[in-house]
């Protein structure tokens, strides 16, 4: 019996992925949606409404996208 | 009517060393969130509890390993299970007693496959599912936490480093919130399944469940519940002793670490890995403190873990094995289980009155 034969190595392999995608994926979202909050509090103390409108979307979308991988994440992955 | 006696003995005993695992673990959830001061305390360990609750039901993969993946179900006894129990709540106790961080997961797979070993020989160990399925995701999973929080770290640091430090730390705290729950959940979601594995395995051992059979209901619920009431109850002490020990950290590392340590341990429940969360989510906590300053992390600490770590699982075999002999000593009757169960229990009543006598601080030991 070799060691090959012994590790669930595509398993293990998608383990390694799936964890590397969400937790750099939820991490990178939400950290745009933080960027978004802080540049349109910059922005709009600058009087700069348009960019600071721009910089609030991009948080708002973030946040969602933050919401939307948490769950489908969730549910894929006690889901089998 | 024997065996009826020893499988509500080996269920009550799983049941407590799942509370247990909540309490010692609850250090481990809720941490970093209350040293970052993103949740208060009750708070934080409510909410723990409440997740915790909630993930045990979720998901019934890991569950599945222990009861079938690890020992061969033909050979194993409720007498063996029982066993197992006993050398890992004794080594727990052990390793608590001296301050080492050890994983109850661990503890609990070496001593059913040590009970196991000593009953029916080798033969009633699965090599493929120890190795494949316990062992080797118990090497990748805390190295795998520490590369994904150093890595979200160094991108948190990328886009939001240039921003203002009081709405940064603010819009984390925020979201330890929700890495913190998620990592309560995924908690429940491994930890929990691995009292009800054993019990199941205890179930298809009397006979009151075919081989291969998923956890019943009640097993689910009653490993919930057990689980959750240990995370409420909390150790406090513990939580203290954790918190001192953890590095000082930002909220930004707090929630690179759980989330981290949550995406670990959801990924490796989907496919049925027994993991310790105690070791995944120290190795988050160790990443996400190295990227930022590799001397900020403790290497000291980090190696008690390891020395731990390669300990836990023959310790406790080797404990396990010892109990099997000990309870077989009294025959194949409930009587074994009977005079194990009071004598662990007065062991327990003197290694807790010698540590209130002398006043000694309780460590962080758990999985």
């Amino acid at each position: 019996m070799t060691l090959a034969t012994l590790v669930e190595g595509r398993e293990l392999l998608e383990t390694v992925a799936a964890s590397v995608a969400a937790g750099l994926g939820v991490t990178f979202v939400f950290s745009v949606a933080i960027w978004g909050v802080a540049r349109f509090a910059d922005l709009s103390r600058n009087e700069r409404p348009l960019a600071a409108a721009g910089a609030a979307l991009a948080a708002c979308l973030a946040l969602v996208s933050t919401v939307g991988i948490v769950v489908v994440g969730i549910i894929a992955m006690t889901s089998k | 009517m024997s065996s009826d006696v020893i499988l509500v003995i080996v269920v009550g005993t799983a049941l407590a060393f799942d509370f247990t695992n909540g309490f010692h673990d609850t250090a481990n959830v809720v941490a970093t969130s209350i040293s970052t001061g993103a949740a208060r305390p009750h708070v934080a360990i409510a909410l723990a509890s409440l997740l915790n609750f909630a993930g045990a039901f979720i998901s019934i993969s890991v569950a599945a390993t222990v009861a079938n993946d690890v020992v061969n179900a033909d050979v194993i006894t409720p007498t063996i299970v029982f066993a197992g129990l006993i050398g890992a709540i004794a080594w727990n106790l052990i390793t608590w007693s001296f301050g080492l961080p050890s994983s109850s997961s661990h503890a609990l797979i070496g001593g059913v496959v040590g009970s196991a070993i000593a009953a029916a020989g080798f033969d009633a160990v699965i090599a493929e599912g120890l190795v494949g399925k316990v062992l080797i995701p118990a090497l990748v999973a805390p190295v795998l936490a520490f590369a994904v929080a150093g890595l979200s770290i160094g991108l948190i640091y990328r886009v939001v480093g240039k921003q203002r430090p009081g709405t940064v730390t603010r819009g984390f705290k925020y979201g330890q919130i929700v890495s913190g729950g998620l990592l309560a959940l995924a908690h429940g979601t491994n930890d929990a399944q691995k009292t009800m594995g054993v019990i199941t395995l205890a179930l298809i051992a009397n006979g009151s469940l075919a081989a291969g059979a998923d956890p019943p209901l009640w097993v689910i619920a009653s490993a919930a519940t057990a689980i959750a009431l240990g995370t409420y109850s909390g150790g406090w002490r513990i939580i203290k002793t954790t918190g001192t020990r953890i590095i000082k950290m930002d909220t930004a590392q707090g929630f690179s670490s759980q989330g981290a340590g949550a995406a670990v341990i959801l990924a490796s429940t989907h496919f049925g890995f027994p993991l310790s969360t105690t070791h995944v989510i120290n190795g988050g906590i160790m990443g996400a403190g190295a990227a930022k300053r590799f001397s900020a992390v403790r290497w000291g600490v980090a190696g008690n873990i390891v020395f731990a770590w390669v300990l836990t699982l023959p310790a406790a075999a080797a404990i396990g094995a010892l109990a099997y002999g000990l309870t077989r000593v009294f025959g194949t009757s409930a009587l074994g289980p009977v005079v194990v169960t009071l004598a662990s229990l007065a062991l327990i009543v003197a290694v807790f009155a010698r540590r209130a006598e002398r006043g000694a601080p309780v460590a962080a030991s758990s999985g």
